[in-house]
């Protein structure tokens, strides 16, 4: 039963809703705080651009955010009011670099009704009071008093009941707000009240303005001495302050974000919604302003929010593409732009529609989202894992190991790389021209294959092989000593660092030699019982080239042990347990811990903590990375030491919060890696793959990585074809034909590994695309794209007609089979029984695919069901039907094969607006809705009465406060057989914020013990601004509030790992388990994603 | 409905604007309805229709043959055709019932919390408490005289109070936790016709009499607390400031006192904050109240002698915005007039030719926004814009006096009930005929055929 369900995020909101500037972590620093719908982040302006100081989640999806400053304080405060009705006024705390609450409470009120045009929040410029505008035909006060405290919130009566936008103005001795408004017949209007605290109340204000442009929508207060206010409509803009009236007229255009440039309010930056950003001047003489200006900087992404930091840096927030900063330019560049994008920051939002999809074919799941709208409509291709960008390549056979040099000690840039083959060992040099040449070493022996190399101490190399260990200065490149093997015995494993040897021959002979300056000098052999399978000597103490402690995996009995340099003393002796010999071992450091890392022959990894001083090891753990044997590699990324696992499934092992992590790298088999930063290639890899050494850097070190592939057009939908591997999508493109904005409606079709289009098919004009699938038919094995369409008549309330479009792709084109025509929109589209499903309007429509005896193919209509309002969302199972309605929440159809007729089994009574529905498991349903909620309903059909089993038992519910568009069965991570994890189904949403999140379904006794811990972390982690956990999981809409129920909050429950460890104790003891366990068991959910 | 889903999903309509364009948009489009039938088992004139407001499911009518009937109106229990559903009643209880009324049924209500309840109001001078699931009477309550009207509060979570208007001038309030009257409410000088909860207090009632009067009563506090005086209307929709009528601010602070659900927690502040103002509003209260009148009697009894009217002749009709901002009310006098709760203040809006029922009281809906009202007016049903007064559309479909009207918000359909013994449906159109395609048209004939052949 999926009934007790996990739900986490994978990948954050990306959407910025709002952002504002000000001295808000210290009076002398200045910040850039963002939202992110449920996030905030605080960042600081810096010479080197913005240093990320904070990033926390809000209990509530923000719907205003304002920094401001109380009189007498030395920095600004932030205010921060919900969608729920939440507000809290917050501090910045400099000791803990924590949030402070200084003030919070509920500003929701039982009369008036919400309002449709958003939420407004602001705060009067002279800080005397915050005006909210909540409800239609209420504005609440809340005044501050002179120590800046707040005081008791009243409402006033607002007169007009569409307002578009208040603000307050500059310079006026009572507080004053401008209200844009919409009266009964339309007309836009201006008008302005003073808010009087004494009486509660508004008199009316200064001035007024009436019948402004119709599509005025935003409002701009002009701080003094000018004053007044900016009124930006889409083909004028107005400056008027009660005497001066100016307008000039614009481009035609909806400006959706403003953000001021001069403190005297002179300069503004407009963005549009096609991504256009202008400067507009008012011009003025004398403190009266003459005039308006208005001039195109550039392009940037569709802006959402514009905040000026400084020296002409602009953060461009963006809800539809990603944000940027730009800098503004004194001089336009060659196409007249004066932006400059200094730093794109990755947003998802919002995600339409995507696909989860196996392209390497490696069981790991990648999510292809449609992403972003305008012009930066683009397709993200989100893994879990880690991307090597290839920068060269060349075909090599046979490596068998690889090693870059140096050529001296404190040379910061690798120069050489030692490839080793079976019999034969090659040098590559990089010449002047940055192409890798072969090269030589006197030295080195080249006939012989390498099994070590590595920079000394005193400016010299080593090179073991099979028989030698030879030393040679890096300068001269000419041997200078070397240490044979005794005759008879071959070496099989060596290592060294900058001044120490370690080797083994056959026998079980361990040999550990010292680099002196013109010398190897063997200073310790010893004779063990079996022969050594691996080794290492990687420093890990505080010498960065001399270690006490060698780590050694034997043959035979299987055990990892411990050695101490330079008396080879057996420290530790660790039985690996099972039968597979251990192949790679390294010992390293992350973040001040030690550990041994030990890898089998099958691909397990094995970790301990370790000792340093006494050689202990402890804290044994073991997961599973590949198959094959894997060998480990240090390398250094942005100044931190990551290990590499070099085997089919290439790992990076890191660590995080003192926690060791695993990504995958995303290729497929490596069989060595070593680090390789040249000049010409700065922080590369150098990687052996099957017949090929590449050169190539990393992505940065983290669980999520996403691609880019930019359409420039809105894409809708999007399905994969497994046979002829492609992606097929629904997009649209908005073109100006004569002077009237319409839209092209297109299905492409893409190559699913290159991304490029290789075919594209018109829609009719008013035709656009609404659903895709890629399926086949029963006796007829091909498959197709199928695609369903509306025609959106302007006149038509509902689409009337419509299309079902069957495609096979033929030689890379898209090849229209067969069209059907329907009475309506064709909003959804599965793959059902070798039958094609269709929910078109208020139906349920199941059709045939036919022969028909010209041998063409026909879709033949067979049944159908009605009695929805609009079935927007569909999945199917077998036989059942699951169709999420418009507003009437979740019903279950059945398919009825012997009479061939669709009939309800059940539905869910209440009155959910659907955005998304899956099927969990036979009897569950998961729904998501208008309200953010998430909720979970079962078929009941073991009930007793008729009427029991008609209902849909609704068994979850859970405020997940994002708009989920579409659910996914899938992972997006590899799945461990081995691990607890590995059995639990799980399903991915994406939401409009751009949140990428998994919902598990958890056994009743994980469940359970989870949920315990939940109520154990919500007394520990408190809620910024004092918002609560358990309101905001609450389920919410019109009707009613519910506490959630059956749904887990994945993203508190793995906060408890960023605790502090005294915490981790406390709610350790109070569960009743070890802390390791209970570290172990959450560890585990983060691997669900 | 295609553009409004497109640009939800890309985050460029707010959700809640979208649920309220389709609502707008449906309610717009209201006709009678083409696929649903409800089968009146009554053999007088509905009367009264509501239903539950917990699952949206349930229809309750009553009529003046004395029967209460409930039908289910998600689900049908039979299809004509395969289309057209019809809804028969679940259950009926009339006069054949042991404890049945003996006369008219005028009112009918469901208990606000579950379904498990249902309370009718009838001429016998009984209003009885149902149980629902046994279709037994749990409790009556014996009235002075004819029961025109009851009403429950939706919002009320400390009391469960059946407020009764009869023939007699008390409005008197039935607790159903005790099976006794609390409260008996006098004010009026004629029957009361009509009584109405706030939406935004558990504790206001508002009561319509057959003298005129709208009365505003604050169950915690003896007396009423406000008459409508049709003689005071603003032209806005704000009173105009600063000059203010001493029942104005008396009305304020009664109201900042019920409704101070704005809590503001500030560090220093604590719980203390809200009790001195509570006291502060009832000291202003009184203050206020004794200085306009001259006697020392109770506050309450002050209003008592206010002759002030909402309507000439009887107030048939009432009905308070969800928003809690406004009350409808209609009259014998064939007006229609909206008022603004807060202030009192009847608002100038100018209902166009509106002609109603003057003999009964007569049940008016309200679309979810409140932007829509919908109103027997005779035979028909007439809907208005509640703010500008507007005819928007006029229903057609009765052959009698319609009597009562119920808007189903969950689906957007509108339910009339009339004294030619129909109960009507008016729904957004469904395109299940249009868009049926012709084979399965020819099928179902067929199919309809084969029965009558069989037969």
């Amino acid at each position: 039963m999926s009934v007790w369900n996990y739900v986490v995020t994978a990948h954050k909101p990306t959407n910025v809703t709002h952002s504002c500037v000000g001295n808000f972590t210290s009076p002398q620093e200045l910040n850039l705080i963002i939202a992110k719908c449920t996030r905030i982040e605080i960042h600081l302006l810096t010479a080197h651009g913005l240093q990320p100081m904070l990033d926390v989640p809000i209990y509530g999806r923000i719907a205003t955010l304002e920094l401001f400053r109380p009189h007498g304080e030395p920095q600004d405060f932030l205010f921060i009011s919900t969608e729920r009705y939440k507000f809290c006024v917050l501090q910045w705390d400099p000791d803990t670099s924590e949030l402070i609450t200084r003030a919070m409470g509920d500003v929701s009120d039982r009369i008036g009704r919400p309002t449709d045009n958003g939420q407004i929040g602001l705060i009067d410029p002279d800080c005397r009071l915050i005006g909210l505008h909540l409800y239609d035909g209420l504005f609440k006060v809340i005044p501050f008093d002179n120590k800046g405290q707040l005081k008791e919130a009243f409402n006033i009566r607002l007169e007009e009941l569409q307002v578009l936008d208040i603000k307050f103005l500059y310079g006026c001795s009572r507080p004053t707000i401008v209200v844009l408004y919409q009266d009964n017949k339309d007309a836009r209007h201006v008008k302005t009240y003073e808010v009087v605290l004494k009486d509660k109340d508004f008199v009316e204000g200064p001035w007024s303005q009436n019948n402004l442009d119709n599509g005025a929508g935003l409002l701009i207060p002009v701080p003094m001495p000018l004053g007044g206010v900016i009124i930006i409509g889409e083909e004028t803009i107005v400056y008027c302050n009660g005497t001066i009236f100016k307008a000039i007229p614009i481009r035609p255009s909806i400006t959706r974000a403003y953000g001021r440039v001069d403190a005297d309010g002179s300069r503004y930056l407009l963005g549009d919604n096609a991504g256009l950003i202008h400067l507009l001047v008012i011009t003025h003489e004398r403190e009266r302003v003459n005039g308006l200006k208005i001039e195109h900087l550039g392009e940037t992404t569709v802006a959402s929010t514009i905040s000026y930091l400084d020296n002409a840096v602009v953060y461009v927030g963006s809800s539809y593409g990603d944000s940027q900063l730009i800098k503004l330019n004194l001089q336009p560049d060659a196409k007249g732009s004066y932006v400059e994008v200094l730093e794109a920051y990755v947003n998802l939002g919002p995600i339409v529609d995507f696909c989860v999809v196996d392209l390497e074919r490696q069981g790991q799941g990648q999510v292809v989202t449609c992403s972003g709208a305008y012009k930066d409509g683009s397709l993200r291709i989100v893994r879990n894992g880690i991307g090597i960008n290839e920068q060269a390549s060349v075909e090599l056979q046979g490596i068998k190991g690889l090693w870059s040099l140096r050529s001296s000690i404190n040379d910061p840039y690798d120069s050489l790389l030692v490839v080793s083959f079976i019999s034969e060992t090659r040098v590559l040099a990089m010449n002047m021209d940055d192409e890798l040449e072969e090269s030589e070493i006197e030295g080195f022996s080249a006939e012989e294959q390498t099994l070590f190399c590595q920079n000394a101490i005193h400016d010299q190399l080593v090179q073991v092989t099979a028989t030698v260990v030879r030393l040679v200065s890096s300068t001269t490149r000419q041997l200078l000593h070397e240490w044979n093997a005794p005759s008879g015995y071959s070496v099989n494993v060596a290592t060294a660092n900058a001044s120490q040897v370690l080797l083994a021959t056959g026998g079980g002979h361990l040999v550990y030699l010292e680099i002196e300056k013109e010398k190897l000098i063997e200073v310790k052999h010893i004779q063990l019982e079996y022969e050594i399978s691996c080794l290492d000597i990687n420093p890990i103490g505080e010498n960065p080239n001399y270690t006490t402690v060698a780590a050694v995996g034997m043959w035979t009995d299987l055990t990892v042990r411990i050695f101490s340099l330079p008396s080879l003393e057996l420290l530790t002796k660790e039985n690996l347990g099972g039968e597979i010999i251990p192949r790679s071992i390294l010992q390293c450091t992350f973040e001040g811990v030690s550990y041994l890392l030990c890898t089998l022959g099958d691909g397990h990894l094995l970790n301990f903590l370790l000792d340093i001083n006494t050689g202990g090891l402890s804290n044994r753990k073991k997961v599973s990375l590949g198959t094959q044997p894997i060998t480990l590699r240090t390398f250094s990324s942005k100044d931190t030491t990551h290990v590499f696992a070099a085997s089919d499934r290439p790992t990076v092992i890191y660590s995080s919060n003192k926690k060791l992590l695993y990504s995958n790298v995303n290729l497929k088999e490596v069989s060595h890696m070593c680090p390789f930063n040249s000049a010409a290639f700065p922080d590369s890899l150098a990687i052996a793959k099957e017949g090929e050494l590449s050169i190539g850097t990393i992505d940065d070190i983290q669980k999520l990585h996403i691609r880019t592939i930019p359409l420039g057009q809105h894409a809708r939908r999007i399905c994969h074809q497994e046979q002829s591997r492609t992606f097929s999508i629904c997009c649209f493109k908005n073109c100006q034909i004569s002077n009237e904005e319409t839209e092209m409606h297109f299905i492409r079709l893409l190559d699913d590994q290159t991304f490029e289009f290789m075919s594209i098919f018109p829609l009719d004009s008013y035709e656009y695309g609404c659903s895709i699938i890629s399926c086949s038919f029963s006796d007829d094995n091909n498959a197709y794209y199928c695609v369903g369409t509306a025609y959106v008549l302007p006149e038509e309330n509902e689409p009337s007609k419509g299309r079902i479009l069957v495609f096979a792709v033929e030689d890379g084109k898209l090849q229209l089979i067969v069209e059907k025509e329907t009475k309506g929109a064709v909003y959804s589209l599965n793959a059902f029984n070798g039958k094609l499903l269709a929910a078109i309007n208020q139906k349920i429509q199941l059709y045939k695919w036919t022969l028909r005896e010209d041998g063409s193919r026909e879709l033949q209509t067979e049944c159908g069901h009605h009695g929805h309002i609009l079935a927007l969302y569909v999945q199917t199972r077998g036989d059942f039907i699951v169709v999420g309605d418009l507003m009437k929440s979740i019903s279950l159809l059945l398919y009825k094969h012997e009479e061939g007729a669709i009939e309800e089994l059940a539905r869910d009574y209440n009155a959910n607006w659907m955005s998304a529905v899956e099927i969990l498991d036979d009897d569950v349903f998961v729904g998501a809705e208008n309200n953010y909620n998430l909720f979970t309903v079962r078929k009941n059909s073991d009930a007793a009465s008729d009427e029991e089993r008609g209902r849909l038992e609704v068994v979850g519910e859970y405020h997940l406060g994002e708009f989920v568009n579409r659910f996914r069965h899938g992972s997006l991570v590899m799945r461990l057989p081995d691990s607890e994890v590995g059995n639990i189904p799980t399903i991915i949403f994406g939401t409009i914020n751009g949140v990428i999140g998994v919902i598990a379904s958890l056994p009743h006794d994980q469940y359970v013990f989870f949920e315990k811990l939940q109520a154990n972390l919500v007394k520990v982690i408190k809620g910024v601004g004092g918002l609560s956990h358990e309101q905001w999981r609450s389920f919410n809409n019109e009707k009613r509030t519910a506490d959630a129920r059956n749904f887990l909050d994945g993203d508190l429950i793995e906060s408890f790992l960023d605790l502090s460890r005294s915490r981790m104790d406390d709610i350790a003891t109070s569960m009743g388990v070890t802390l390791e366990e209970l570290c172990k068991r959450v560890e585990e959910l983060t691997r669900l994603h | 409905m295609w553009k409004e889903v497109r640009d939800r999903e890309a985050g460029k309509l707010p959700t809640s604007a979208f649920a309220s364009r389709v609502r707008s948009r449906r309610l717009s489009a209201l006709a009678i309805c083409n696929h649903k039938e409800i089968i009146s088992p009554h053999h007088g004139a509905v009367n009264s229709l509501q239903v539950d407001l917990t699952e949206g499911r349930y229809l309750l009518s009553g009529a003046s043959d004395g029967s209460a009937a409930i039908y289910d109106i998600q689900q049908a229990t039979e299809y004509e055709k395969g289309l057209i559903a019809k809804h028969k009643s679940l259950f009926v209880v009339d006069k054949q019932h042991g404890y049945g009324h003996k006369f008219a049924i005028s009112t009918v209500i469901w208990y606000p919390v579950d379904t498990g309840l249902f309370v009718t109001g009838s001429f016998d001078h009984y209003v009885k408490v149902w149980d629902t699931n046994m279709a037994q009477v749990v409790m009556d309550f014996k009235m002075p005289g004819k029961v025109y009207g009851t009403a429950m509060s939706s919002v009320a979570k400390a009391h469960m109070l059946i407020a009764a208007g009869s023939a007699d001038v008390q409005v008197r309030l039935c607790d159903i936790a005790s099976g006794a009257f609390t409260h008996t409410l006098s004010g009026h000088r004629g029957g009361i016709m009509n009584v109405e909860w706030s939406t935004s207090s558990e504790w206001i009632l508002m009561t319509g009499g057959c003298d005129g009067a709208i009365r505003f009563w604050d169950i915690r506090r003896a007396g009423c607390f406000r008459i409508l005086d049709q003689s005071q209307s603003q032209f806005g929709r704000r009173p105009p400031f600063p000059e203010r009528t001493p029942t104005e601010v008396v009305t304020r602070t009664a109201a900042a006192g019920s409704s101070s659900v704005n809590k503001l927690i500030s560090k220093k502040k604590a719980t203390l904050g809200n009790g001195k103002k509570q006291s502060q509003a009832v000291c202003k209260l009184q203050n206020l109240t004794t200085s306009h009148t001259m006697h020392k009697s109770h506050p309450g009894t002050a209003s008592s002698y206010s002759r002030a009217t909402a309507h000439f002749g009887a107030v048939t009709g009432l009905r308070a915005t969800r928003d809690g901002l406004y009350l409808l009310s209609s009259g014998s006098d064939s007006r229609l007039r909206l008022w603004d709760i807060e202030s009192g203040c009847s608002i100038s809006v100018n209902f166009e030719a509106t002609r109603l029922q003057t003999n009964k009281a007569i049940q008016l809906a309200l679309s979810q926004d409140s932007s829509a009202v919908f109103i027997p007016s005779m035979s028909n049903v007439k809907v208005y814009d509640v703010l500008s007064g507007l005819n928007l559309q006029t229903f057609y479909g009765h052959y009698d006096m319609v009597n009562c009207c119920y808007f189903n918000m969950q689906d957007q359909e509108l339910y009339t009930g009339s004294n030619d013994r129909h109960i009507l449906v008016w729904s957004p159109p469904s395109s299940s005929f249009s868009d049926m395609d012709e084979e399965e048209r020819k099928r179902l004939n067929l199919k309809a055929d084969e029965d009558n052949w069989s037969q």
